[in-house]
């Protein structure tokens, strides 16, 4: 930090995302409070605090799909409306109809609407580009499957693949490993790691402490306010998680083979 | 909207004798089927985003309050202008845009505050806005057709009497190749003055509304009015005798026009906004992040809903407004699982619904058999005192029409239809039986102590079926050469081999669900 006060736009954009005193209030009972968060470009970070924490809230509200009751977001330097192409989003599996009548490949494609913007259908280029994403997740020879016939994994691995079509810089990921089976999961972390490795930015909510220390390199722990923030190896610690999760996590952490939270 | 139509009959013109298309839009059946098909398709353009959006009843509740709108607008014009308005007038189709906009903000409202769910939500704002609008129609707008009766079942087998005439100057074309107007034919509109010679002039009774009392009255007072007065368009003056030459007509059901302008509006829409309402509809959440706006989206699919129902609701009445809505994109749905087939199938299925369902009203099964022929037998079989001749509502026989080929879908549909479904299952447990005994066979042959597990005879008991059952899954393993049968021993051969560990192979270790 140099000593004039953050108007130096290169200064400001080597945070990937910044947050400054968000709050949000559903009935004006605060889901997040006042969170200052500065998320460095280029980490693997995980979003981490106990169930009612606010952790897809923190997400959400990022991005505007919720009301903020105060504060700003930036990305890269820039308010969310001027950097969309910036930002992929995952949200959570369970949030759409997978009955809807149509096929991954027309999922991963949506991706790229916002690039097309208003009004442009996608092409066979936006084909191509939506194909080459599904291999990456290993899902190519299901693009003209019907949804409803994906397994939660697939799922997970279609939505994963949607955002990767993007080509954002930043990504947020609404628990991608809510319900996925042990191969999944691995699948989805390597894409992860693969993401990081060419400099991009990931968020992830996430649940299991046990995976945390082994997948992300950053790591916020969360439970209204902001309990702790940086790299894992300074945040991740037994006083502070048990500063998130209240009481409940002493026992779970003090024993380090112990099991992943009970919740869930 | 006259002059689109003069433009529509003119472009016809240079295809067809205007006799032709005079009796074409005489025959009930050609102009109800029309207008149905017409309704038909972009109700189910609509409808089928409001199923997908799990907000069908949206369009019920909107195709009621879209009355509120007209009598609203109606009134509005009655006294700002002075003039009483036509149905198909563009303020009265905006008043039913905002009346159904309103209802969709209202519902918000209602269910924004936490105390009632959605779908009570939606059911306290309609009647709501329904009941006030029976209450003003039948206060305050009494001389204007629009009863309780119309509102609820319409009748689209009337549209084709509900005209517009166009009149037409026949043109013979002169040596010099221009047009010039035959002399014998007239377009001449004629107004009658009180100062016209031809102007009739009548006593009415100025004060015997005012109080109750009738013109034979001694109080009644009287004035004198002309009954004739006006401006007649070129047919009425022809009618009314004013004109001495015979005008040229088309006779144009309005009902056509309006419905002709909301489905080309709603076509335009949903191709211009395909990909925005799908992913609105798909994944709202991802719509708002790539800043597609789905509130906006929301609200302008409400604003189309309106219109379509507004237009709709003159010709057809709510029900089969709503029936258009509902029921064709539904059997779609259990038809196809691309969303752009969605849209088509539930088009023609609604199209094809309103003509059979003309055909059904008038006594005609499918084209395959005569109600009437159907009643007589039933009289003839059982010695019944059915009446046989058959004269239903259209509107309502449409709407049988759309449910037939509903259970049709729901029945037959290959994919999701019960019938494939029952079918399915059938196979799936039987080739789950057959994978139970392959998975035994393979765990215990071969074994000297465990031969009784692979007894023929014994190998029911092992799993608890009846005999006749094993016996049954037996043969058919044995049809389909995957075991063989030694001396009441059952063992597997090569192929059942290969198949037993192929499936625990795929089956039992790689993730569950889905597929």
């Amino acid at each position: 930090m140099s000593g004039h006060n953050g108007h130096d736009p290169h200064e400001i954009s080597t945070a990937a995302l910044d947050i400054d005193d968000l709050t949000v209030a559903y009935n004006s009972k605060p889901a997040i409070w006042d969170i200052d968060l500065r998320v460095p470009e280029g980490v693997l970070m995980a979003i981490i605090g106990p169930n009612g924490a606010g952790k897809s809230t923190l997400i959400k509200a990022a991005l505007k799909l919720i009301p903020r009751a105060a504060g700003t977001v930036q990305f890269c330097g820039q308010p969310y409306e001027q950097v969309r192409s910036l930002v992929g989003y995952v949200p959570q599996r369970g949030s759409v109809d997978w009955d809807f009548p149509t096929s991954v490949i027309d999922v991963v494609t949506m991706g790229l609407y916002a690039k097309l913007g208003w009004f442009r259908r996608p092409g066979r280029q936006e084909r191509m580009l939506a194909l080459h994403a599904l291999e990456q997740v290993g899902m190519q020879d299901f693009a003209e499957r019907q949804i409803s016939q994906l397994s939660g994994g697939q799922q997970q691995r279609t939505f994963l693949a949607r955002a990767l079509v993007q080509d954002a810089r930043i990504y947020l990921m609404d628990e991608p490993f809510a319900a996925v089976d042990a191969v999944t999961e691995r699948a989805i972390i390597t894409i992860l790691h693969e993401l990081r490795a060419r400099g991009k930015t990931v968020v992830v909510v996430h649940h299991d402490l046990q995976t945390a220390k082994e997948y992300f390199d950053w790591v916020t722990l969360l439970n209204v306010e902001v309990v702790a923030s940086g790299p894992l190896a300074e945040t991740f610690t037994p006083k502070n998680l048990r500063q998130t999760y209240g009481g409940r996590v002493a026992y779970l952490y003090d024993d380090q083979s112990a099991p992943a939270t009970g919740e869930e | 909207m006259f002059q689109l139509e003069r433009l529509i009959v003119q472009f016809l013109l240079n295809f067809v004798a205007r006799e032709d298309l005079n009796a074409f839009l005489r025959n009930p059946q050609y102009t109800a089927t029309l207008v149905g098909s017409l309704i038909a398709v972009s109700g189910a353009l609509l409808g089928t985003f409001l199923l997908l959006r799990g907000m069908s009843l949206t369009s019920d509740a909107i195709s009621h309050t879209v009355l509120l709108g007209i009598v609203v607008a109606f009134m509005l014009m009655s006294s700002i202008l002075g003039q009483k308005p036509d149905l198909s007038s563009v303020w009265l189709i905006i008043g039913a845009a905002a009346a159904g906009v309103a209802t969709v903000i209202l519902t918000e409202l209602i269910y924004r505050s936490g105390l009632v769910k959605q779908d009570a939500a939606l059911g306290l704002a309609f009647p709501l806005l329904f009941a006030l609008a029976v209450i003003i129609v039948s206060r305050f707008v009494d001389d204007v057709h629009l009863d309780e009766d119309a509102v609820m079942v319409g009748e689209i087998g009337v549209a084709w009497a509900n005209t517009n005439s166009h009149c037409l100057v026949q043109a013979e074309r002169t040596a010099d190749g221009a047009h010039r107007a035959k002399p014998e034919y007239s377009c001449d509109s004629v107004t009658i003055t009180p100062n016209d010679p031809r102007a009739e002039f009548t006593r009415q009774c100025v004060n015997c509304r005012r109080l109750g009392i009738s013109p034979r009255d001694k109080e009644a007072e009287f004035t004198e009015i002309c009954a004739n007065c006006g401006d007649y368009s070129p047919a009425q003056a022809w009618q009314a005798g004013f004109t001495q030459k015979e005008p040229l007509l088309v006779f144009w059901p309005k009902s056509i026009t309006v419905m002709a302008v909301m489905t080309l509006l709603t076509t335009i829409v949903v191709v211009l906004f395909y990909k925005e309402l799908k992913l609105s509809t798909f994944d709202p959440t991802l719509a708002a992040a790539l800043g597609f706006h789905p509130t906006l989206l929301h609200y302008g699919l409400m604003v189309m809903v309106s219109l379509v129902a507004v237009g709709a609701f003159d010709a057809v009445g709510s029900i089969l407004v709503v029936a258009f809505f509902i029921i064709p994109p539904a059997a779609a749905y259990l038809l196809t699982d691309r969303l752009p087939r969605m849209l088509v199938y539930s088009s023609l299925i609604g199209a094809a619904g309103a003509y059979l369902g003309y055909d059904l009203a008038r006594g005609n099964l499918l084209g395959l058999a005569q109600i009437s022929d159907i009643l007589a037998g039933l009289n003839d079989l059982f010695g019944l005192d059915l009446i046989e001749k058959w004269d239903s509502s259209i509107s309502a026989s449409m709407v049988l029409m759309i449910f037939f080929f509903f259970l049709a879908a729901w029945i037959f549909s290959p994919k999701y239809g019960l019938v494939s479904t029952m079918i399915r299952r059938s196979n799936q447990r039987r080739s789950f039986d057959h994978q139970v005994v392959l998975g035994h066979i393979h765990r215990h042959q071969g074994r000297v102590a465990e031969s009784d597990e692979v007894t023929a005879s014994t190998l029911h008991r092992h799993f608890r079926w009846s005999p006749t059952k094993m016996q049954r899954v037996l043969r058919q393993l044995r049809a389909r050469n995957l075991v063989q049968t030694e001396a009441d021993l059952v063992s597997l051969t090569a192929r059942g081999e290969t198949h037993a560990r192929m499936f625990r192979q795929t089956q039992l270790t790689t993730e569950t669900g889905g597929e």
